[in-house]
């Protein structure tokens, strides 16, 4: 579903080029949880927003359903993404917030009632959201990224800042989501925590692929941190 | 969630067009507007109740064609007002980072800003409708009050408040779009209000630039208003000032520079990477 080939982006100008991303290529298929690993500065971020067209690559490609994001009919029917930990206007209300991205999307007022209960945020709806705690703003994120019922979940660091128990809340909510088929890419630096969370894994360092594929697979040989170290060779000489 | 098979999608234009008046009204941007545009109008007739017979040093009266003219001119040099209000339209979506949802739900970006400077001409219409009434009905009230008629006709005095309509929607529009290239609210704030309230006064003190001084942005505003500080102290200097622009021809100028720093937004800041 998600596919991405030889994807590279180089920031700044020639003098003060910095590579983020260099010649990555991975696929996402649906009905798992798929963690996108590595660590603080890897390129995570700058790779999931180019999936989503908001950097432009220097090169390659990054596709959804063979179009790339810019390119779908649909763009928040297809894909639901949350890459900021709080996105809203402080001054404005959570449902007033989904209400705006309702009518971007083409979506009934009656589905901003929907995800607010998805999510369970309907109790604090009516509050600004200068006032929400970091579980608050999370689901809210999430609400807004569920408006058009995409198929393409694509979630940045989602567990950053929550409890345990919004840790919790937040796996079986991912988990059912990729148990109704649709593709969930979640980015962790935190590799215990995404252990308990994906099917699949995609680990990245220093902008570049280390491996890929099932869980079960990458860490027959022990802990999804160890097999990580052991990868980067961080462990031995760097 | 299988309940939105049933659901139907508006077309994108209209979508976007109905979430940024959302936008707009659901923060107290419209209320900060609807107080501009009292205060605004408010002023033109707390002056007129004063009379500017009375002023330091003394005007011609509300009774003068001047008088009456100067009191709607005055209501002109506010448009900065809707301006600052119009930078926000953009400025805001990248400081609260809900330019990140913005461009995921509408990856087009061009379309965002043209859905922003359409809703914003409607409010900018809207903030122009209410200086002109409550300013109009000021100069009646406070020319009742002083036992005069206004020194304009009727007739002239709704082209001036016309006038000062078209002023106020341009300078929304100014706004969004000089705020849409900008990306910075204080940045925006800074190059428009700098420019407008010296740095075209400067620019005049260059030989010749007097000659194109009708299509600047202030000259074509004063074109607009049909009143300027600047063209009034420059006759009075004895230079010879080039004629202004007729009303409508200056309003085609300002939005020529609208349509300027639109498509510039959307050659440059607009192409940016959203990190």
């Amino acid at each position: 579903m998600i596919r991405v080939r030889q994807l590279r982006k180089v920031f700044g100008t020639a003098s003060s080029a910095v590579t983020a991303v260099e010649d990555l290529s991975f696929d996402v298929e649906p009905g798992a949880v798929t963690g996108f690993l590595g660590p603080n500065g890897a390129g995570k971020t700058t790779t999931l927003r180019m999936i989503l067209g908001l950097v432009t690559p220097t090169a390659g490609t990054a596709t959804i359903g063979e179009r790339r994001y810019a390119d779908l009919p649909n763009p928040s029917g297809t894909v639901g993404a949350v890459l900021d930990k709080s996105a809203f206007h402080p001054g404005r209300t959570c449902r007033d917030h989904l209400r705006v991205y309702a009518r971007m999307g083409g979506y009934p007022d009656s589905r901003v009632a929907e995800v607010l209960d998805l999510v369970g945020a309907t109790s604090y709806a009516h509050r600004q959201a200068r006032g929400l705690s970091t579980g608050m703003r999370q689901r809210l994120n999430l609400a807004t990224a569920l408006l058009g019922d995409p198929r393409v979940l694509i979630l940045d660091e989602p567990s950053n800042g929550l409890d345990p128990e919004g840790i919790a809340w937040l796996r079986r909510f991912l988990r059912d989501l990729a148990e109704q088929g649709r593709t969930v890419l979640v980015s962790s630096h935190v590799l215990s925590e995404a252990e308990q969370m994906v099917d699949h894994v995609v680990i990245i360092s220093r902008g570049r692929l280390v491996t890929a594929g099932p869980l079960t697979e990458v860490t027959r040989h022990g802990t999804l941190e160890q097999t990580y170290l052991a990868l980067t060779g961080a462990g031995a000489t760097a | 969630m299988t309940t939105m098979t049933t659901m139907t999608r508006v077309t994108t234009a209209t979508a976007l067009m109905s979430a940024e008046a959302r936008r707009l009204s659901s923060t107290r941007l419209w209320l900060w507007g609807l107080l501009g545009a009292l205060a605004t109008g408010g002023l033109v007739f707390l002056l007129a109740m004063v009379g500017p017979e009375n002023f330091d040093p003394p005007m011609p009266g509300l009774a003068t064609a001047a008088g009456t003219q100067m009191l709607l001119g005055m209501a002109g040099l506010l448009a900065f007002v809707p301006a600052l209000l119009g930078t926000t339209a953009v400025t805001a979506e990248y400081r609260h980072q809900t330019i990140t949802f913005t461009y995921l739900f509408a990856p087009r970006r061009g379309t965002v800003l043209a859905a922003k400077l359409s809703v914003y001409a409607l409010a900018g219409l809207a903030y122009g409708v209410i200086v002109a009434v409550v300013a109009g009905a000021g100069l009646v009230v406070a020319a009742s009050v002083h036992g005069v008629s206004l020194g304009l006709p009727t007739s002239d005095v709704v082209g001036f408040l016309v006038r000062l309509v078209a002023m106020m929607t341009v300078y929304t529009l100014l706004g969004v779009a000089f705020g849409a290239l900008l990306r910075n609210q204080v940045t925006a704030l800074v190059v428009l209000g700098g420019y407008f309230y010296m740095g075209e006064t400067l620019l005049l003190l260059i030989p010749g630039v007097n000659a194109v001084y009708p299509f600047l942005p202030g000259g074509a505003s004063a074109g607009l208003t049909g009143f300027t500080y600047v063209a009034q102290a420059v006759s009075q200097s004895g230079i010879s000032t080039p004629h202004l622009l007729s009303a409508p021809l200056g309003a085609l100028v300002l939005l020529g520079y609208v349509a300027v720093a639109a498509v510039l937004a959307f050659g440059t800041s607009l192409r940016r990477d959203v990190t």
